[in-house]
């Protein structure tokens, strides 16, 4: 159990995307370095934490996996509620998901902050030859949304890494930015599930697109 | 993990072969006169056992039964029939539902009484189809009625794939072939293609024809208990000549379980949030320590107890658990899975009571996540159900825990 560990901030994260598109796996890679070609599918939502640090702060990630069915979109998007970032995920190799990103950044519109820093990320980049999505088309797709965008493989773990500390950096970097601007101290430490919701200029959140 | 691995998972040739009225033509069919060249026609590998006995990979009926079948097969002897199981006459409980389910008219109270403590492995199939109302009580009405009800689904079945699958609800085809690769995923025998192509073409008849639900995800782990059930009914036999009976008994039998608790797969899941509330309420009547240490790590019931009630606790305990828990649901007079599973539910989470007051809420979700009923055996369960009943007992009636426009 990791729940008494001290940590500085503590940011709680949605993955969200259509079912099969490997949220879970991307989660466990994450969590856990694990993978598992045929775990079972995600009923509601799953948890799981992990620390992290960034300029020898710790960040305490809080990340709820969420069922990709429509059916439990009611059920899932009251845990958008308090997050302050989403990895917005597809399936590089279909299409179909890609197609769907936009239909899942109105349910964040919709039930998450509006300040939430949002990521999109084409998982299953190392299935190369089936390749439905090209880099490019999502990347410019990111950047006319304002998301920040990056490809990963939770099978062979390239970028999973990246993805979640850029995410965490990120909103890392406009909590304590506002921090220091109000000259107040509203970054405390929490204490089970409080959560710090940034709350961000707008220019800021529109600041994403990198990779 | 290999990239070839993957793709072999996910991307399955899907021959023509697949369609069911082949299926039913090979199954039906029976016995001895299932062509040789049968494996092929499906496309699944002789190596996947398709023509192995079912006991070989059926953990629970009749351990020493499997086990033996199990060596056979390893020792390549697979072609030597198990033992059927059947009733020990030394043991009273299985000569008193060899008896039941034997007389000219099956007693049903009695069947229910004895069914509540466990159905012993050899007379579970056909309890089960009796309690689910899917087979008569009238001994003699009860082939011609299950071949009747077979034909029935074959038909339908037939019907249904009949243009092939590009002619189905695509979105449903997709949600269920991505789901039904990992249904149980660690139990061999639905690593069987030959068992996933059948559960695949249940799953869709099932939510083809209740639209007001469609698929929901869970209700593929809700079917898995069947097989494993009516699967075990002839483990001698190759498994291909007994899955699609067992395809079809399973189809009527999850409809009629599934008719007891549709609203929790309907919009907005209404049968889960009103299960949930029960449940909260319940667990605060009992144990109000709990109840008050859940509240103040932010701990709500929908984060870990939906998929209890979504699935069934199949997810939360083994499936040789899980089957002998439906014994007892099914022998329940007042809808078992509807609302004594609230019981168990309730009974489960506070055995772990004083764990959990100690821990805060990241260690609790995390607990919950995996439970340690993943590693019960049926002993375990019998207790958890004991103590789920002497709940039920205190407060089902208790009027101001249910409120009366709970009662169905």
């Amino acid at each position: 159990m990791s729940g008494n560990d001290e940590y500085d901030y503590l940011f709680k994260i949605v993955l969200i995307g259509d079912s099969g598109v490997g949220k879970s796996n991307l989660l466990s890679r994450f969590t856990r370095n694990e993978f598992n070609l045929e775990s079972k599918s995600t009923i509601g939502v799953e948890f799981a934490t992990r620390s992290i640090q960034v300029d020898a702060k710790t960040i305490k990630a809080q990340i709820w996996d969420t069922a990709g069915q429509e059916r439990y979109r009611a059920i899932t998007s009251a845990y958008y509620r308090g997050a302050v970032g989403a990895l917005l995920v597809y399936d590089i190799a279909k299409h179909p998901t890609y197609e769907n990103v936009t239909r899942w950044l109105k349910e964040l519109r919709d039930h998450a902050d509006s300040n939430i820093v949002i990521m999109l990320v084409g998982n299953k980049s190392d299935l190369r030859h089936l390749r439905a999505v090209p880099t490019d088309e999502a990347k410019q797709f990111a950047a006319e949304n304002g998301l920040f965008f990056i490809e990963t493989s939770a099978l062979d773990s390239s970028n999973v890494e990246q993805s979640f500390q850029q995410i965490l950096t990120e909103i890392y970097r406009i909590v304590s930015n506002k921090a220091i601007e109000s000259s107040q101290d509203n970054v405390q430490p929490g204490s089970g599930a409080q959560i710090i919701v940034p709350s961000v200029d707008d220019h800021t959140k529109n600041a994403g697109g990198c990779c | 993990m290999s990239l070839n691995m993957r793709q072999s998972a996910g991307f399955w040739k899907r021959t023509p072969a697949h369609t069911p009225s082949v299926v039913a033509a090979a199954f039906t069919g029976g016995g001895s006169d299932t062509p040789d060249d049968a494996d092929s026609a499906f496309d699944i590998p002789r190596s996947l056992s398709a023509a192995a006995p079912a006991a070989a990979i059926l953990p629970e009926t009749k351990p020493e039964v499997s086990q033996a079948a199990a060596s056979e097969s390893q020792s390549e002897q697979a072609d030597i029939p198990a033992e059927r199981p059947h009733a020990d006459p030394a043991d009273p409980t299985e000569t008193k539902f060899a008896q039941t389910l034997s007389s000219p008219h099956t007693d049903l109270t009695q069947l229910r009484k004895l069914s509540w403590k466990g159905i012993p492995p050899a007379h579970r199939a056909t309890t089960w189809r009796i309690l689910l109302g899917y087979a008569p009580l009238s001994l003699t009405r009860r082939p011609p009625t299950l071949q009747r009800k077979r034909k029935e689904y074959f038909d339908l079945r037939d019907q249904t794939f009949a243009r092939g699958t590009a002619a189905l609800d695509a979105k449903l085809w997709h949600q269920i072939t991505i789901d039904v690769p990992r249904t149980a995923p660690d139990l061999p025998m639905f690593r069987l293609p030959l068992v996933q192509r059948s559960l695949e073409r249940l799953l869709y008849c099932w939510a083809a024809r209740h639209p007001a639900s469609g698929y929901v995800q869970g209700i593929n782990d809700l079917a898995t208990p069947f097989y494993h059930v009516f699967l075990a009914e002839h483990p001698a036999n190759a498994l291909q000549d007994v899955v699609d009976d067992a395809e079809a008994d399973g189809f009527w039998c999850l409809t009629r379980l599934l008719d007891s608790i549709h609203d929790n797969y309907t919009h907005a899941q209404p049968g889960i949030q009103r299960a949930l509330v029960k449940m909260r309420s319940l667990v605060a009547r009992i144990d109000s320590r709990l109840a008050e240490h859940l509240a103040a790590e932010g701990v709500e019931f929908l984060q870990f107890a939906f998929r209890w009630i979504n699935c069934l606790l199949v997810r939360e305990v083994s499936l040789q658990c899980c089957v002998r828990m439906w014994d007892t649901y099914l022998a329940e007079e007042d809808q078992g899975f509807a609302r004594f599973h609230i019981y168990v539910c309730a009974a489960l989470l506070l055995k772990w009571s004083k764990q959990l007051r100690e821990m805060d809420f990241a260690q609790i979700m995390m607990f919950l996540q995996r439970p340690p009923s993943l590693a019960w055996e049926n002993k375990d369960v019998e207790v958890l159900l004991a103590e789920a009943y002497m709940y039920k007992c205190l407060y089902d009636e208790s009027p101001s825990h249910y409120a009366a426009s709970d009662r169905p």
